[in-house]
């Protein structure tokens, strides 16, 4: 059995949001939706460390889906809109939500998000708020994404460029690339190569490598939702801003 | 009486209106137009969706009280309690209907079923309520509308028959023979919506402040007060204050004004258990209520107190009842709404982040879902807190469904022959 997972590596993460903004372009998200969410832990505002020098922290933690093994998300769905494939990605069939949010209320991770209105207001808003003249922005002009409608094999919507108003959406671990066996946006567009993603199930994938060499955490374990997303620790650097351990007491 | 009566019917009829044209902008739209976002996905709706089935209580178990338990004195109001147990029962149901974001796809709840979503259940528990609600009326009434008939405006009595004296007997024992097979089947199910309502909310661990065993006794005992509340007033409504009803009204009001207490006691326990530990999850949503919402907090306590006192001590007399279920009824909304921003502003999320000897728990913001702002004055995309306040479009359709709750509820006391026994 193929389980997909993935593995992010926080020494190598820089913080650019690349990720961030290729999953945007890749999958046609609204303006003010996120599938993918990076932040300075710690912080207000991203690329500010938190602390007080000399003792100060910046870490950056890139938050996708993690598409549990146990998602409270699916258990929740009224009509089962949403589900967990058998390769483990939780996906959602935008023709069969009914967007009652319950899954947003259930998702400890609030990674998933809800299409307030329709997507080519979202963007015309953006545009709006951006300071651009009134009629700058076309809706029925080019549309950025992934270009062709993806259906799983039992004939389930679960990407679009056209987004339906009032149904939830969030990460899928781009589907429409894993099911042709490419890695998802982000991984590729990193240019840390922090990610890896892969085949958990297989001992010789990359990702089982790495997970079986390195210390890993994943978030909110305490919940029991079995993330399938990985973070490989920051280490403390050496030198400036790090500690010197005192020899003598 | 019939020129206020009129008014009253009027204002509601434009309230009604008002709501149902707030409603086709919001279907235009999109949910957009309310105040809810990602981080702050129930709103105003979902807490009036749990007062409705608050609301929908005290009918069924009057009614049940009366064949289960025997509380005679409680047999001449049972009709207008099970009325007002069906009305608020479909209310619920309404009421979460402007919150689905798709209602055009609402049958695939029939399609597609999840049993394991409580909501489903919810939905399932809810109609089957109204539907053994009306069952219930009906059966209650029957006798008299063989007598009298429903009057209904513009049709005229339908289901009149005439009849002697002995069959107008005959269906009266058959209608009380039915009402007590029917009560124990009715009665668990007025506990379920309620058990079933705070489940949806209480199996949630990533929500501490609805998460736990305590949030389904804290429902029933809130079911338990509003509900005899809303009986009483209804009954107030169509029989008005007399001499046979008052021992009838004089229990509904204990009853409320006793539920009130164990309602809050077990709140504040629950608050000491969380405040105790003085960090963490739980504690957090404690200081949330008094740091943001305490003025919620206020009117809810002061009301729901105010409401007991009266209820426990004026229940003689038509000012002292009227107030009381009144203020409980305020109480309980207020309870009701603060269901709700607690379990959104404490974000599930939470990153420990240690410096040196230090340490603090950090919420990871959530896209908020539009774009927000000025140029010049941007807000953030990504946020940790939401400041809620309902929308004026949330606010007119939650208005307009009470309006056509209460119109339906007024028309159908009004053509059922629901008056006691032996006054026409």
């Amino acid at each position: 059995m193929v389980r997909y997972g993935m593995v992010i590596d926080l020494n190598r993460c820089i913080g650019c949001r690349s990720c961030a903004v290729v999953c945007k372009m890749v999958n046609s998200v609204p303006t003010g939706t996120w599938w993918q969410r990076v932040e300075t832990v710690g912080s207000k505002e991203h690329m500010v460390p938190t602390g007080e020098y000399p003792n100060l922290s910046e870490v950056f933690l890139p938050v996708p889906c993690m598409h549990c093994e146990n998602p409270p998300c699916v258990k929740v769905c009224p009509v089962g809109a949403t589900w967990k494939r058998e390769d483990g990605l939780v996906l959602v069939d935008f023709e069969r939500c009914i967007g009652c949010r319950y899954c947003l209320t259930a998702c400890p991770y609030g990674v998933r998000q809800f299409n307030w209105q329709d997507a080519d207001e979202n963007i015309k808003q953006g545009f709006e708020v951006a300071g651009f003249e009134e009629n700058w922005y076309k809706p029925s002009d080019y549309k950025y994404g992934y270009p062709i409608d993806h259906r799983t094999k039992d004939g389930r919507l679960v990407y679009t460029k056209t987004r339906p108003r009032g149904v939830v959406e969030k990460c899928t671990f781009c589907v429409q690339f894993v099911d042709q066996g490419i890695a998802p946006a982000c991984v590729r567009g990193c240019p840390g190569n922090a990610r890896v993603f892969g085949d958990l199930d297989d001992p010789n994938s990359e990702i089982s490598k790495v997970l079986k060499d390195r210390s890993t955490f994943r978030l909110l374990e305490d919940l029991g939702t079995e993330p399938k997303v990985f973070y490989i620790p920051p280490a403390r650097k050496e030198g400036r801003g790090g500690v010197n351990y005192e020899k003598k007491v | 009486m019939k020129r206020k009566f009129d008014l009253a019917i009027a204002v509601l009829a434009v309230l009604a209106l008002i709501g149902i044209v707030a409603w086709i902008m919001q279907l235009q739209r999109g949910l957009i137009l309310t105040n809810m976002r990602n981080p702050f996905t129930w709103g105003l709706y979902i807490a009036m969706w749990a007062f409705y089935v608050g609301t929908a209580a005290g009918g069924l178990v009057v009614s049940s009280a009366i064949y289960i338990f025997g509380v005679k004195q409680l047999k001449p109001i049972a009709p207008v309690a099970s009325v007002t147990a069906f009305i608020f029962a479909v209310a619920a149901m309404l009421m979460a209907l402007p919150d689905i974001g798709r209602p055009d796809r609402l049958l695939n709840l029939f399609i597609y079923p999840n049993f394991k979503s409580l909501i489903l259940w919810d939905f399932i528990i809810l109609s089957t309520y109204a539907i053994l609600s009306a069952i219930y009326t009906f059966v209650l009434l029957r006798p008299k509308i063989a007598a009298s008939g429903i009057s209904i405006p513009f049709v005229g009595t339908v289901m009149k028959r005439d009849m002697t004296a002995e069959e107008i007997q005959r269906l009266e024992k058959e209608s009380e023979r039915r009402a007590k097979i029917l009560a124990p089947i009715a009665l668990p199910f007025a506990i379920l919506i309620h058990t079933v309502t705070a489940w949806v909310l209480a199996t949630q661990l990533s929500r501490p402040w609805w998460y736990g065993g305590l949030l389904a006794p804290t429902f029933i005992a809130a079911a338990l007060t509003a509900g005899p509340a809303v009986v009483i007033l209804a009954s107030l409504i169509v029989y008005g204050y007399r001499k046979d009803l008052q021992d009838a009204y004089r229990l509904l009001a204990k009853v409320s004004a006793f539920s009130v207490v164990a309602l809050l006691f077990m709140y504040y326990n629950d608050f000491f258990v969380r405040q105790w530990w003085d960090a963490g999850r739980e504690f957090d949503t404690i200081m949330l209520v008094f740091r943001d919402y305490l003025a919620i907090h206020a009117v809810e306590i002061i009301f729901m107190l105010l409401g007991t006192f009266i209820l426990a001590t004026r229940y003689n007399s038509v000012g002292g009842l009227v107030a009381g279920s009144l203020a409980v009824n305020i109480g309980i909304l207020a309870h009701r709404y603060l269901l709700i921003p607690p379990a959104y502003n404490i974000i599930p999320l939470r990153v420990p982040v240690v410096l040196g000897i230090e340490s603090f728990e950090w919420s990871y913001p959530i896209a908020v879902g539009d774009i927000r702002g000025t140029l010049m004055n941007p807000q953030p995309v990504f946020t940790a807190y939401w400041n809620y306040v309902p929308s004026l479009i949330e606010i007119a359709i939650t208005i307009g469904v009470f309006a056509i709750i209460s119109l339906v509820l007024l028309g159908m006391l009004r053509a059922l022959p629901v008056y006691p026994q032996g006054s026409q």
